[in-house]
């Protein structure tokens, strides 16, 4: 919740992502139901159960990639932000660097670096492996002098970092931030799900009857949040408000009440100050696990109340995959291009609704709508919730 | 922003418990070592039978926050309790282990930085605002303005932040990275209790700055993120004198957090045998 009632402009974004790699090309890509999932080509998966996920297959944007550490973790947070400065037509951002903040959030930060210094590698890709990294490293190549800040709650990490940064400058801590998060695929975290069977063989699937387990993707998305006093009218939109709360449940699965993810969303709702009813497009966590959906689509019914079955949802997960870190920044931005746009890109791979998640998704084609205000829920490891909640200009 | 008072302090280090064990000088304490090591914490309950050391200490440091605030788990559970949590690399051991394919699967949730917080939070019942820093001192210094922010907003009655830090499991491996650390490493896990307080609190966190050398860190070795936590520890047993400031630097950064005046301790959250500072 936030202490002072002062609006954040979310003035510019940018994403690097398996249907895209600037805004307007993820925009279409969604909209006409893109798949970015595929065959894992970057590092060995024969002996996984699945090798499947969201893959970046070569970073197209045109950095000049000798400036940028042989960190793929660092390229997609630089690949992002040139998006970023390219979306708000300042490069470098007009800000004072002194006063630039980067706050990113991360689930693995630059783990594949942990992984490639303990085959050998050198004390630069040991300090690399730290989960701070790569946000040191992206503040360097803005000219970032400000904080940079890297927080870690898991899956809802991007929030997090949205949250943080909108606090730095409620009180004045620098006048501009970049936020967002990001989060890679490895070798390091497809082991991880695959073991704990997490992973589908089939296709992701959100809030279907046949939905069978998620499939990870990578990829970064980046905000540029400033005062809403100092902002050009040029915006994407406002950050209203967020809320966290914890499970205390389980260490990886969520609370099956889902009450952690309910009090983060009347968190968001109270900081933003403004009722269910205000609501028009949720952008849900929505992984595709057999346990997540139906326990989120209750939190949701719960909070908006007689609403909940009329408010339309969607989750694009089943494009991407679960990017992680990189999933609740992303799922921000779709959020502001749905208001910027006027439509509400369709649910991938959701077929037949399954009854125990009774909401409103957005199925088959994009829905024509000009969603005001957004409601985003994001879940993790650790029982770390958060919601934000987000209207467009 | 409105100043935190700080209710009680938990710290365990590799010293011993609490501030009374920590020495003059680290580094003649340590004659030698690297590394000071803090034992796995006994634990039978079967919840903790996958628990990973640095998820047993930060458990175990909020009980000893309890302890020193003559508290029981009621007294910080609920909705109302928000908790942080600092590290520079309390998840580096379980990443390795699993990197090393020394661990399965079922032990893959233990790789996150989440994980040290959700076993806090689960054994303490602790379902409020809930967010998570990573870096070294200046992480967990912004964890304690960050607190500062929500008990101010009201999102919060009081906010726990815990800071961990393990280093035995990978020694090798920061004995590689060593020109950024001082010696000796010293595990810890360390918890603040905070509440509202009076006047305020200014923190200030920027790029550049150097770490300073002496102070509380001559006294407590390298504890990275958990050493704001416990130089306030040592404070109070030193009769506060005059510590109202902390300083920080971590990888080319440097924070500042200032409280405006006293007392900073609660009224009332003296312990037996020391001397309240108000």
């Amino acid at each position: 919740m936030f202490a002072d009632p002062e609006r954040i402009a979310i003035v510019s974004a940018g994403v690097v992502t398996p249907i895209g790699q600037d805004l307007d090309t993820f925009w279409s890509a969604l909209l006409t139901g893109a798949d970015g999932t595929s065959a894992v080509e970057r590092f060995p998966v024969a002996d996984l159960r699945v090798g499947r996920g969201g893959e970046i297959k070569k970073l197209t944007r045109a950095v000049d990639w000798r400036r940028v550490p042989d960190c793929r973790a660092t390229r997609l947070l630089v690949s992002a932000a040139d998006d970023l400065c390219v979306q708000a037509g300042e490069r470098p951002l007009d800000v004072e660097s002194e006063r630039l903040a980067v706050v990113v959030g991360t689930a693995l930060g630059g783990v594949e670096e942990g992984e490639r210094a303990l085959s050998g590698g050198s004390a630069r890709r040991l300090r690399a492996a730290l989960y701070d990294s790569p946000a040191r490293r992206l503040a360097r190549w803005l000219g970032a002098r400000g904080p940079a800040v890297t927080v870690s709650t898991a899956c809802a990490s991007g929030a997090t970092a949205l949250a943080l940064g909108a606090d730095m400058l409620r009180r004045g801590e620098v006048d501009a931030v970049v936020a967002g998060g990001y989060d890679i695929l490895c070798r390091f975290v497809m082991r991880g799900f695959d073991g704990l069977r997490s992973l589908t063989r089939e296709r992701v699937r959100p809030f279907d009857r046949r939905r069978s387990g998620l499939l990870l993707g990578e990829a970064a998305g980046l905000l540029l949040l400033r005062r809403e006093r100092e902002a050009s009218a040029r915006r994407l939109g406002t950050l209203l408000g967020y809320g966290s709360a914890s499970d205390a449940a389980h260490i990886a699965a969520p609370d099956p009440n889902g009450r952690g993810i309910e009090r983060a969303m009347r968190r968001a709702l109270a900081a933003a100050r403004v009722g269910p009813d205000a609501i028009d497009f949720i952008s849900a966590h929505g992984t595709a696990t057999p346990l997540n959906d139906p326990i989120e689509a209750a939190a949701l019914r719960r909070v908006l109340g007689p609403r909940g079955a009329t408010v339309p949802v969607n989750s694009i997960k089943g494009a991407l995959g679960h990017t992680m870190g990189a999933s609740a920044a992303i799922e921000a931005i779709v959020c502001l291009l749905a208001g910027r746009n006027g439509q509400v890109p369709a649910t991938l791979g959701l077929e037949e609704r399954d009854p125990a998640c009774d909401l409103d998704c957005v199925q088959g084609s994009p829905r024509a709508l000009r969603p005001r205000v957004s409601l985003s829920t994001s879940l993790g490891f650790g029982g770390c919730n958060a919601a934000l909640v987000i209207e467009s200009a | 922003m409105r100043a935190p008072a700080i209710r009680a302090v938990g710290l365990l280090s590799g010293w011993g418990r609490g501030a009374a064990a920590v020495p003059a000088d680290a580094a003649r304490a340590a004659a030698g070592r690297a590394v000071l090591p803090l034992e796995r914490p006994a634990v039978t309950h079967e919840r903790f039978r996958r628990s990973r050391r640095e998820c047993l200490l930060g458990v175990a440091a909020v009980g000893a926050l309890l302890e020193d605030a003559g508290a029981g788990t009621e007294a910080i559970g609920g909705e109302r309790t928000a908790l942080l949590f600092a590290t520079t690399a309390a998840y580096a051991a379980s990443n390795r282990e699993f990197i090393e394919a020394r661990a399965g699967g079922v032990y893959f949730p233990y790789t996150a930085a989440a994980a040290v917080p959700a076993e806090v939070a689960i054994e303490f019942g602790l379902t409020g605002p809930y967010e998570i820093l990573i870096g070294g001192p200046t992480a967990a210094m912004r964890a304690i303005a960050r607190a500062a922010a929500l008990l101010e907003s009201g999102a919060c009655d009081r906010a726990l932040v815990l800071a961990v830090e393990i280093f035995e499991e990978c020694a090798d491996l920061f004995e590689r990275a060593r020109g950024r650390l001082a010696r000796p490493l010293v595990e810890a896990a360390a918890c603040l209790w905070l509440e509202p307080g009076e006047g305020t609190l200014g923190f200030d966190h920027r790029r550049g700055g150097r770490r300073e050398t002496g102070g509380a860190r001559q006294r407590l070795g390298e504890m990275l993120a958990c050493e704001p936590v416990a130089a306030l520890a040592l404070a109070r047993d030193n009769e506060g004198a005059g510590l109202l400031r902390l300083q920080g630097a971590w990888c080319g950064e440097s924070a500042r957090l200032a409280w405006s005046q006293s007392p900073y301790w609660m009224r009332g959250a003296a312990r037996p045998g020391r001397r309240q500072i108000a």
